[in-house]
């Protein structure tokens, strides 16, 4: 359950290809980062996947189902959180619950839980513009599991967030996941967080953006940011990632 | 003695209006003493403030003379009132529907824009010979509801259509789709677009509604009112008429904007 397949895909934007041929295979249970210079179109890949938006040609597979149209059963998690602001935390976590129609008391039993599970117990009653942005992408985390996912979709989760939120929240979403494992695809830009959090560790070439290189991330969980196998793995894809920097050079 | 900014504000508001008073006693008084004049003016038949309160004091509440009445100004505040929220609901209702549909889809929108463009173009009080001549009842509200549905509409439009695409976006990967995207993502997120149309609206409304009823003999009213004291050459009741209008219509806006920070907190 939850195994992600794209097969060749490709996304052009007005004649320019964004991402092209892309193969890539999210396998049951794992954790992988998807890691690119900018405008590489990782998250033309992730949109792609939620069925948000339609490749130019190729095939994607969520259990060997095929992808069309908006993709119920993968969880969003936005950059910019885009919660919605006229709903508390509860209102927002209970939305995906809401509009498949289950009980009322259900859905209060279902978004009580992942209100605990992210550490929101207190907040329920709280509107977005209430939170910080840490508590933000704890709604907006919750909200995409509140909807029972087979595979969980992040779009930079962390990226507006402040450096040591950030390694919170990295933590955090670690504990969350080991307690309700599902698949995930996680878009980032920093080699630190990918490391961090990854099983693999995708990295894609720039503009039209494709599959590049592919590092296992063997380490055990908890893992120590510091610990010299991190490092070296660090060096690696640094290095990887370098070269296709590089060739945006002129263009930063 | 200081004062923070809000209430030294306050003070200067307060100050500005004992001021005006002041300035229009003194102009009145000129006139009246033939020391200034405008020229083609007849600026000694403008009450001074303390007539128009005697008027306005005087002329509050009905008054029975025998067989006569005299409608108060609160009765023709009630009736312009009443017909003010009649408009304004089928206004509403029409507008609303109708912003909503055409900024969510194209096509409805490119159909009905045109002909929404060029009707929002007359102005309410162009509509008065026809709510006369063809209408056979409920003229002024007609007046009020042309006054009011197009703020409202385009107002609907513009909020439909600055939704946020990633809410769309959140909702879709949620599970929405067609209407439950309208009901539970596009309509909450236009609300304070809605009803700042609908106080945009109000204010249109009101100031149709006394043209309206000056012109369509309704025996209430506060056009009526107005309109009638000048005929009849009371002055003072005609300008306390006036100034009651202005008054009605700042605590309607007021009470919009009070309803708006109580009940739609989200948006800031």
């Amino acid at each position: 359950m939850g195994r992600l397949v794209l097969k060749g895909v490709s996304r052009k934007f007005n004649n320019s290809f964004a991402v092209n041929n892309v193969n890539l295979e999210v396998n049951e249970g794992e954790f992988l980062c998807l890691l690119g210079p900018s405008g590489c179109g990782k998250t033309t890949v992730l949109r792609l996947a939620a069925g948000l938006d339609t490749p130019s040609s190729g095939e994607i597979f969520l259990d060997d189902k095929k992808i069309t149209g908006a993709n119920r059963e993968c969880g969003f998690v936005f950059q910019e959180y885009a919660l919605f602001p006229w709903r508390t935390v509860r209102g927002n976590i209970e939305f995906g619950p809401e509009v498949k129609g289950m009980q009322k008391e259900e859905v209060k039993r279902l978004s009580q839980h992942y209100i605990d599970l992210v550490g929101l117990t207190g907040f329920e009653n709280h509107f977005p513009h209430e939170l910080s942005g840490g508590m933000k992408q704890r709604v907006g985390i919750a909200r995409a599991y509140a909807n029972n996912p087979k595979l969980l979709l992040m779009d930079e989760p962390f990226g507006a967030l402040d450096a040591q939120t950030r390694n919170i929240m990295q933590g955090e979403l670690l504990r969350i996941w080991e307690q309700e494992h599902i698949s995930a695809l996680f878009v980032t830009h920093s080699v630190d967080e990918a490391v961090y959090l990854a099983d693999r560790v995708v990295v894609m070439s720039a503009r039209p953006g494709t599959v590049k290189e592919m590092f296992e991330i063997n380490l055990p969980r908890p893992r120590v940011r510091t610990s010299p196998e991190a490092n070296e793995l660090r060096n690696s894809i640094l290095k990887s990632l370098g070269a296709e920097i590089k060739k945006l050079v002129p263009q930063v | 003695m200081k004062l923070d900014s809000g209430k030294k504000g306050l003070v200067i508001n307060l100050f500005s209006l004992i001021g005006f008073i002041f300035l229009w006693h003194i102009l009145i008084v000129l006139a009246r003493e033939d020391i200034f004049n405008i020229p083609f003016m007849r600026l000694r038949d403008i009450p001074t403030p303390v007539e128009t309160w005697g008027a306005l004091a005087g002329s509050m509440f009905t008054r029975v003379y025998g067989p006569g009445v005299t409608y108060g100004i609160i009765n023709h505040v009630e009736a312009s009132l009443i017909r003010v929220i009649q408009g304004g609901v089928l206004a509403f209702v029409v507008g609303v529907p109708l912003g909503i549909w055409m900024g969510y889809s194209k096509l409805i929108g490119n159909i009905l824009n045109p002909i929404v463009e060029i009707i929002r173009n007359m102005p309410p009080m162009a509509w008065i010979p026809l709510a006369i001549f063809i209408l056979v009842t409920g003229g002024s509200i007609f007046i009020v509801f042309i006054g009011m549905v197009f703020p409202i509409i385009l107002n609907t439009i513009h909020g439909v259509k600055s939704t946020d695409p990633r809410l769309l976006d959140a909702a879709k990967t949620l599970g929405a789709s067609g209407f439950g995207i309208v009901t539970k993502v596009v309509i909450p997120s236009s609300l304070p677009s809605i009803v700042a149309g609908l106080r945009i609206g109000l204010g249109v409304g009101w100031m149709a509604i006394v043209a309206a009823e000056m012109v369509i003999r309704s025996p209430v009213g506060l056009g009526y009112f107005i309109w009638n004291m000048g005929d009849l050459g009371r002055y003072a009741e005609m300008v306390a008429g006036m100034i009651v209008i202005g008054v009605v219509g700042y605590f309607m806006n007021i009470s919009i904007l009070l309803f708006q920070k109580r009940f739609i907190k989200w948006a800031d």
